[in-house]
């Protein structure tokens, strides 16, 4: 392992390169007169797409063992680290990424951090990861990985095994978002902030739902009381059934990795939110929502009740409905009890990073108690440590708090597989069709054991 | 055939002086059904617009409530999309992009387009296949690959990276445009410069380019805007603000959380970077028009 | 057949063998730069993914990969999937495109008259065509929001129906949305061909039809459009093969829900979400073949220009 690692060497090569490549570009037209020369370069280029091709090694080779071979991450190596890290994820929106690189920097005084925006949505960020890793690069030490993404990665063996780090931090880490780590009985990232859904519902028009059951009724009573959550075709439905289905009970996978989804509680479920939509507790416009559309249908203030994420507090805030909602965490089943669904990032240390000891540093500094304060206090994301949610000036700047720790504590994660895009593609599209009344629930039921059966079954 | 009675006729007028009558076709008297139509079709591409400028000038709330006009309208949307150094970053690589591109694209594709109209050539019908093939073919399936290569050869991130691409995948619609356009410029006239003894390539450039102008220009329009939106290769190939076109830099645009869909500052960026797009419109449109009938007179 | 009848029209004065010789090398000369390019940016990536879709590539351990030769090509041939996409896909084009050339030359045919607030007129019809498709999409998204959107609301007020539809919700309305996003984008583009095409048919036609005693509809029937069939099908070549890939609209509007999920975004879905490289090349290449035969049939039998210069052998 080297620990003085030459800075970002990609970077470096590119910066004269790239003007000159702009100056060529510029003149353009002057390219047409030298043609022999132009000749002489397209045969050039052509060689070296070629061998670009085979270098970046996509055609196969020899099988690396994935998740069994991988690299471990040394919790020691931390303190003795130097050099330079490059952290890579998605648009930094709430400034977190950028604001703990920064912070990390100043405080390690060795290690200097910095962040780079790979993809502007969450699909985009993770082809750019996936991209990355498969081409085995070196541009990124740590990528951060939504929690769903954790064992395709692990299986892979694109990441360095996290065990011991994790075992070492433990104390200061929620149980729940420590699991959404986990893949084969080995712990791949660290949780970095976590997220669970909440429900918004209005003091003046409705109660705070203490089941699923009551909100529904509640709902339905008047016009104005609907409830709206993310209904479109995609990850967000995935999320909001499974809130549902954990709390009645139900599960897709059990813990030996067998398809259970076909039960009776997925069926009551389903039944559940299809009788919800043809009777008026949800606005049949949900089947087009995710979780921007939501919000703002709630704040147009023609509805009770809002499921979404913590984010949503603060904008509502800003609109006239502030003061007059309330926040709880995710209400129980009848008979049952609360659960919900994990979100959140994590920290995974590419295996291809040349700086691990770089890396395991930055680790370290983003779950410690003290930084997981800022977490909350400056960017409002959810800690993934405990005693931040008791913090008084944690509690100043998110008075919601108890009621996320309660609902972050009850969660659990998705389906973990390495296939797990398959097996929620087979959720989200056959719960749809039982939404928008194109399939009946005993159809759609079986199905979707079907299509997560062939899912798990991926070569 | 009917394009034969078409050089034939269109053939004529270089024989004769041109008449003045032109112009007056049609200004004489637009018949009132007429201007019915063009108030729908103005209509129609002007309401979506409309509703993006709408959605421009709100902001917070406001953004919820669905009015068809904004009750406190507010340039604040603007202001912050002209504060942002990434965004005003992403303008200057969206013009050079374009600009380069159209340029490299026009001189490339009229070359082509002109042997593939006029010169003997050998395979014409297989080299157009392969030609359309380039762009039938789906664009994520191209993009994974060029990363992996621009990657190895040093060409991910940059300007030029994404210059080529785009390059590549503009010509075809260029090829193609071109070639009909100069195919449908009268023989009568080349065949007077070559009594003078012009070679085929002197006549491409004095004879043919002046007459294609309109077709130039058409060509101009559809390459520059079909690159400057092209989404998926930009955000593909690069990772820096000092490479993404403006198309990538409003996706990065973000509210608070990675959930918020900053709708005021997008529709805002959306509005402005049309304003490049007016302008080239503006100037190549007297082209399309006047474009044809001068280079007829000349001849 | 045509073209020995045409032979002193067509090319340049024949001079000798020489000069035959020489105007083919000129030929190549120009067309080289072009696809040599073409050559080396799209060959290879195309070349690449046929290959992909010949094998397997594990989801579960890097670089692990087996030959299946044509397997994918079964499975995504085989799948209920592929042909709901191949039919939703045709039908989105074939609303589209046949919508599109109508406007386009309707709105070529008004951009070509004189009248004042021309200029005005061609940048107005052009602005929908410079906005970013995924901006456009989020803009007819919330057109249509229930409560919220321009359209719903116009509707409601106006006791018309539609108003209390879920547009993006429901089968039909879904579609009807992508159509109407796609035209008010593109038909601009269609409209810009044929104007240019327009530009070449010279008044006197027109003038020897009148003088004939032809109405203004025999006119266009019997000259206009005949003259305009090289750019109407040339507009009709590139939009057809843009709209049979369609991608952006109903992967923001609807995640093809509804009945809208398109080819290619079966191909993405395959390919990105779930990493199957090998059945999402295939079906990237199944939606390629389909996009090539189309192109060629339209070139083989709707004529114009482009057949014709495909027809030269000389």
């Amino acid at each position: 392992m080297d620990l003085i690692r030459p800075a970002s060497p990609l970077q470096e090569d590119n910066a004269p390169s790239k003007a000159a490549a702009q100056r060529t570009a510029l003149s353009g037209g002057a390219a047409l007169s030298g043609r022999a020369a132009r000749r002489r370069r397209a045969i050039a280029v052509a060689a070296v797409m070629a061998a670009g091709l085979v270098m970046s090694g996509c055609g196969g080779g020899a099988a690396t063992q994935g998740a069994e071979k991988a690299a471990a991450a040394d919790p020691a190596s931390g303190d003795a680290a130097t050099g330079s890290i490059n952290v890579c994820g998605g648009k930094d929106a709430s400034g977190i990424y950028k604001g703990t690189a920064e912070a990390f920097t100043k405080e390690n005084g060795k290690v200097t951090a910095k962040y780079t925006e790979i993809g502007a949505t969450t699909d985009e960020a993770r082809t750019q990861a996936v991209q990355r890793l498969e081409g085995k690069s070196t541009e990124c030490d740590i990528f951060v990985t939504d929690v769903i993404w954790t064992s395709e990665f692990a299986s892979q063996g694109w990441l360095l095994d996290q065990t011991k780090l994790v075992e070492a931090n433990r104390d200061r880490l929620i149980p729940s978002t420590v699991e959404t780590t986990e893949y084969d009985d080995k712990y791949w990232a660290s949780p970095f902030f976590t997220n669970a859904g909440l429900v918004y519902y209005q003091k003046d028009k409705v109660a705070k739902p203490e089941t699923w059951q009551q909100l529904y009724a509640e709902a339905a009573k008047a016009p104005g009381n609907g409830y709206v959550y993310q209904g479109k075709q995609y990850e967000g439905l995935t999320v909001n059934f499974l809130e549902m289905l954990y709390s009645a009970g139900g599960e897709v996978l059990n813990d030996k990795g067998e398809v259970t989804i076909d039960s009776p509680q997925t069926r009551e479920v389903l039944d559940f939110m299809s009788n919800g939509l043809r009777d008026g507790s949800a606005d049949r416009a949900v089947l087009t929502y995710n979780e921007d559309p939501a919000r703002l249908a709630y704040e147009s203030g023609n509805f009770g009740y809002q499921r979404n994420w913590p984010h949503v507090y603060r904008l509502l805030n800003a609109t006239p409905l502030a003061g007059s909602f309330g926040v709880a965490p995710l209400p129980a089943w009848e008979g049952g009890k609360a659960s919900g669904v994990l979100g959140g990032w994590n920290l995974a240390i590419s295996a291809h990073s040349t700086n691990q000891a770089g890396a395991v540093a930055f680790i370290d500094f983003a779950t410690t108690p003290e930084w997981q304060k800022h977490v909350a206090m400056d960017y409002s994301q959810a800690p993934v440590n405990e005693a931040a949610y008791s913090d008084a000036a944690v509690l100043q700047k998110m008075p919601f708090a108890k009621e996320l720790l309660a609902s972050v504590k009850g969660a659990k994660p998705r389906p973990i597989s390495p296939v797990y895009p398959q097996i929620s593609q087979a959720i989200y599209k056959n719960v749809y069709a039982v939404l928008s009344g194109t399939a009946s629930t005993e159809d759609a039921v079986k199905k979707m054991a079907e299509e997560i059966t062939a899912a798990k079954a991926s070569f | 055939m009917s394009t034969l009675t078409a050089e034939r006729t269109t053939a004529a007028p270089a024989d004769r002086p041109r008449a003045p009558k032109r112009r007056l076709r049609g200004e004489a008297k637009l018949h009132p059904l007429v201007w019915v139509f063009v108030l729908a079709v103005m209509g129609f591409s002007l309401i979506p617009f409309y509703w993006l400028v709408n959605t421009s000038l709100k902001k917070g709330a406001s953004l919820s409530q669905g009015e068809l006009f904004p009750s406190q309208p507010t340039f604040e949307n603007y202001l912050v999309v002209f504060q942002n150094a990434e965004f005003l970053l992403a303008l200057r690589n969206s013009v050079i992009i374009a600009v380069v591109t159209t340029t490299v694209a026009l001189v490339f594709a009229s070359f082509a387009a002109y042997a593939l109209a006029r010169l003997k050539m050998r395979r014409k019908a297989m080299i157009l296949t392969l030609i359309l093939s380039v762009t039938t073919f789906p664009a994520i399936a191209i993009a994974a690959p060029l990363f992996s290569i621009w990657r190895e050869i040093g060409l991910y991130d940059m300007l030029l990276g994404l210059i080529i691409p785009k390059l590549t995948f503009a010509l075809p619609l260029a090829i193609y445009t071109l070639t009909s356009f100069f195919k449908e410029i009268p023989r009568e006239l080349e065949e007077s410069a070559y009594m003078d003894g012009a070679t085929p390539f002197t006549t491409f450039r004095k004879v043919i380019l002046p007459l294609a102008v309109p077709g130039l220009a058409t060509t101009a329009i559809l390459v520059f805007i079909s690159v400057w939106n092209e989404f998926l290769l930009a955000v593909t190939l690069t990772t820096s603000p000092e490479a993404r076109p403006v198309p990538v830099a409003i996706a990065f645009f973000s509210g608070t959380s990675e959930f918020d869909q900053p709708l005021g500052t997008i529709s805002a960026a959306s509005v402005i970077i049309t304003v490049p797009l007016v302008i080239l419109v503006l100037v190549c449109q007297k082209r399309i028009v006047s474009g044809m009938t001068a280079g007829a007179v000349k001849g | 057949m045509a073209t020995k009848t045409l032979a002193p029209r067509r090319g340049p004065v024949r001079g000798g063998n020489g000069r035959d010789q020489a105007e083919r090398r000129l030929a190549v000369r120009m067309t080289a730069p072009s696809l040599v390019l073409m050559a080396l940016v799209a060959a290879v990536p195309i070349g690449y993914a046929a290959w992909l879709s010949l094998n397997q590539y594990s989801v579960r351990t890097a670089g692990l990969s087996r030959f299946v030769g044509l397997e994918n090509y079964v499975t995504a041939l085989s799948s209920p999937e592929w042909w709901a996409s191949f039919g939703q896909t045709f039908l989105f084009a074939g609303l589209s495109v046949s919508l599109e050339l109508v406007l386009g030359t309707a709105m070529a045919l008004l951009l070509n008259l004189a009248f004042r607030g021309r200029a005005l007129l061609r940048t107005v019809v052009l602005l929908p065509y410079a906005i970013v498709t995924v901006v456009s999409a989020i803009t007819w998204q919330t057109m249509f929001q229930p409560n919220m959107g321009l359209v719903t609301n116009v509707l409601s007020a106006l006791g018309l129906p539609g108003g209390d539809v879920v547009w993006l919700g429901e089968h039909g309305y879904a579609m009807t949305v992508i159509v109407l996003a796609d035209v008010w984008k593109t038909t601009p583009f269609a409209a810009l061909i044929i104007l240019a095409g327009l530009q070449v048919i010279s008044a006197e036609t027109y003038e020897a039809a009148e003088l004939d005693g032809a109405s203004k509809w025999q006119a266009f029937v019997h000259i206009t459009l005949p003259l305009l069939r090289p750019a109407i099908v040339l507009a009709a070549i590139f939009r057809t093969m843009d709209a049979l890939r369609v991608f952006d609209l109903p992967f923001v509007l609807t995640r093809g829900a509804n009945g809208t999920e398109s080819m290619s975004m079966l191909a993405y879905t395959q390919l990105r979400e779930n990493r199957l490289v090998g059945e999402g090349s295939a079906l990237s290449l199944l939606t390629f073949l389909t996009v090539m035969v189309v192109s060629v049939v339209y070139i083989r039998f709707a004529g114009g220009n482009i057949r014709e210069v495909a027809k030269e052998e000389q």
